[in-house]
């Protein structure tokens, strides 16, 4: 008589455990309606829900690189979060929790061999343009990360299309803005011209405004036959950072002192237990040494804009020395933006953190002298303006012509390179062209490189002081040109 | 030749190979730095080459050695060649893409080679019962052994992990 409450019992429990597994429902879809172009970056929105209160481990995984995202889910909340991926014919996404089946969606990605032309028109209308793919858009389908924007090459946006982004995928059409993205704007509001106009890179040469959609195709023709983006390419991090030599010098140092000892060793020891004890010996400490210090991290950030314009566009990079054998997790600096593998070919894993969408920590296996390099890059503000005048005399009249002063410098002109002093708003000072020197190292040359042989550009070291868990070997740079007048 | 000034010729040599194969794979590694190009295929070539140097050089050593003076001055003259490079083979492992588990399993044969070698010359000292017969055989095979593993190296190239 006195069992039956404890079966009933024990039956309700067995009930409420198979009540309380979890069910997660999983949704991925692509950017760009899938498409993309081969060894570029694109973007996968994830709809992850459960009907009870979970954790659960999202891993996306697309060519050699996966991001980890760790959840708390919420019974009835749809967590959407939207991860920046390498471009990759399948990206598998899948959510583990403790107590659900896994769950796994495949997605397909287009890979275009021709260039992609995004076009969000409300209207539909059909746009070709001659060796472009186009793939047609609704509002949904752009990018929360700009990263994303490597997987087109110019985009067509209408008023409609453009009011219903949300201000995430706002913000990333800024930062392409102002990478020098190709865009055509049909009808756009004043202030978001404004907004996109004063945010635009390369002197805005690459942003468009159209009043109907003929207008634009001839636009976005004239500006690829012109090809009048500059560049959209930034230099990369072997023409800036002199090449990473403390860990081959401490190796050397290294050998050098064991060599060193077993020479004393073999003279002043005739035993031959004392002879092979200390390669031995030698063979642990050194283990234990590449064990004991890894070297710092390097950065160095590249930065350019446009004299008088609003922002500038930057790309980091951040080299990782190995020093032991093994994985390695670092901090991804969460000052720069769009952070990723240098290398496509590198395996690495990234922790995303859902809060602020992006990248929290990269895990990768690195070895002795190896070094692995992220990449970072996006736009900061910036208001530095210049004006250049040619006087009759050979000499160049250099103005502030912007609200703030600015330090001490260098001035890129006629190949090349001069002494910028510190300038106050609208100050002014002379610089002899006769008096320039041609400058041999990598720093400079990239400058010039970078600099049209008919145009001018300043060139300033940058103070990283905004950036937390800065590395202490770190350089900036900021290149302001100035086009001829 | 005294038991203690041996072991001594022989670390020193086993030191010497160490030392030029060190030499050589720092120095190519500080070409593939310069030039930013992967540094770990020097490692992978350093390795290879340690091994197969020591092996030669264990081979022509033991077993004349092992004929001559008998198995414990074998096996210190075999130890002697193969011990002073571990630092450089820990350093080159470290810095190539080689699997751990084949290394230490190739310097496990070593140490194998270099306690059994010595085992055969004093074999063949027993054999042929006159010592310079032995000496002479054990040189001989010892040179048979070294060719062999130079001929053969192809085929015991270790797998990267």
């Amino acid at each position: 008589m006195s069992r039956w409450p404890w079966l009933l019992g024990l039956a309700l429990c067995g009930t409420t455990a198979a009540i309380a597994q979890p069910r997660i429902d999983l949704e991925a879809t692509a950017a760009w309606n899938g498409w993309t172009r081969p060894s570029r970056v694109t973007e996968v929105d994830i709809r992850l829900s459960s009907d009870i209160a979970t954790r659960a481990t999202l891993d996306v995984a697309g060519g050699r690189q996966v991001v980890r995202v760790n959840l708390d889910l919420e019974p009835g909340r749809v967590v959407r979060l939207q991860v920046p991926i390498e471009s990759a014919e399948g990206v598998a996404v899948s959510a583990v929790s403790p107590a659900a089946p896994p769950q796994r969606r495949d997605v397909r990605i287009a890979q275009s061999e021709s260039p992609v032309l995004g076009l969000g028109l409300v209207t539909g209308d059909p746009v070709q343009l001659d060796g472009f793919h186009t793939v047609a858009l609704d509002a949904d389908n752009l990018p929360r990360n700009a990263l994303a924007y490597s997987s087109i090459d110019a985009l067509i946006l209408d008023e409609s299309t453009l009011g219903a982004l949300d201000q995430r995928q706002l913000r990333a059409l800024l930062v392409h803005a102002a990478e020098c993205g190709r865009i055509v704007l049909l009808n756009a509001d004043l202030p978001v011209r404004r907004v996109l106009d004063g945010s635009a890179g390369c002197g805005g040469r690459a942003l468009m405004h159209a009043t109907s959609l003929a207008d634009a195709i001839d636009m976005l023709k004239s500006s690829l036959a012109a090809n009048r983006v500059v560049s959209t390419a930034l230099p990369g991090i072997g023409e800036l950072a002199s090449p990473d030599l403390v860990t081959w010098n401490r190796v050397l140092i290294v050998v050098a002192a064991y060599f060193a000892a077993a020479i004393l060793a073999a003279l002043f020891f005739s035993s031959l237990p004392v002879l092979l004890l200390a390669p031995a010996l030698a063979t642990v400490a050194i283990l234990a040494l590449l064990h004991a210090a890894p070297p710092s991290s390097q950065l160095v950030v590249w930065s350019e804009a446009t004299s008088g314009a609003e922002s500038a566009r930057y790309q980091a990079w951040q080299r990782f020395p190995g020093l032991a054998r093994g994985g390695m997790r670092v901090p991804v600096l969460q000052q720069l933006a769009s952070a990723r593998s240098c290398d496509p070919n590198q395996p690495m894993r990234f922790d995303f953190d859902a809060g602020h969408g992006q990248a929290a920590f990269a895990e990768f296996d690195t070895r002795l002298f190896r070094q692995v390099v992220l990449c970072y890059s996006g736009s900061f503000p910036v208001a530095r303006a210049l004006a250049i005048e040619a006087r009759p005399d050979g000499m160049l009249q250099v103005r502030n012509s912007g609200s703030i002063g600015w330090p001490g410098g260098v001035l890129l002109a006629g190949g090349l390179v001069h002494e910028l002093q510190a300038l106050g708003p609208g100050d002014d000072m002379i610089v002899d062209t006769r008096s320039g020197k041609p400058f041999r190292d990598a720093l400079m040359r990239t400058a010039l490189a970078r600099t049209r042989k008919d145009g001018a550009a300043a060139l300033w070291e940058l103070e990283l002081g905004g950036i937390t868990d800065i590395p202490p070997q770190s350089n900036a740079w900021l290149l302001v040109s100035i086009p001829p007048s | 030749m005294s038991e203690a000034p041996a072991y001594r010729l022989d670390a020193m040599t086993g030191l010497a190979l160490a030392a030029a194969i060190a030499v050589w794979w720092l120095g190519s590694t500080r070409l593939a730095l310069d030039h930013g190009s992967d540094a770990s295929r020097c490692a992978d070539e350093a390795l290879q080459a340690l091994l197969l140097v020591r092996v030669t050089a264990l081979a022509m050593v033991s077993v004349r050695v092992g004929a001559l003076r008998g198995w414990r001055p074998g096996l210190a003259a075999g130890m002697g060649l193969i011990a002073p490079s571990w630092p450089v083979v820990v350093l080159a492992w470290s810095a190539g893409t080689r699997s751990a588990t084949y290394v230490a399993l190739a310097e496990v044969l070593l140490l194998a080679a270099s306690v059994a070698l010595p085992l055969v010359g004093l074999a063949l000292h027993r054999l042929l019962q006159k010592k310079d017969l032995a000496v002479i055989s054990g040189t001989l095979l010892g040179l048979a052994f070294a060719a062999s593993a130079w001929a053969a190296r192809g085929l015991w190239l270790m797998p990267s992990a």
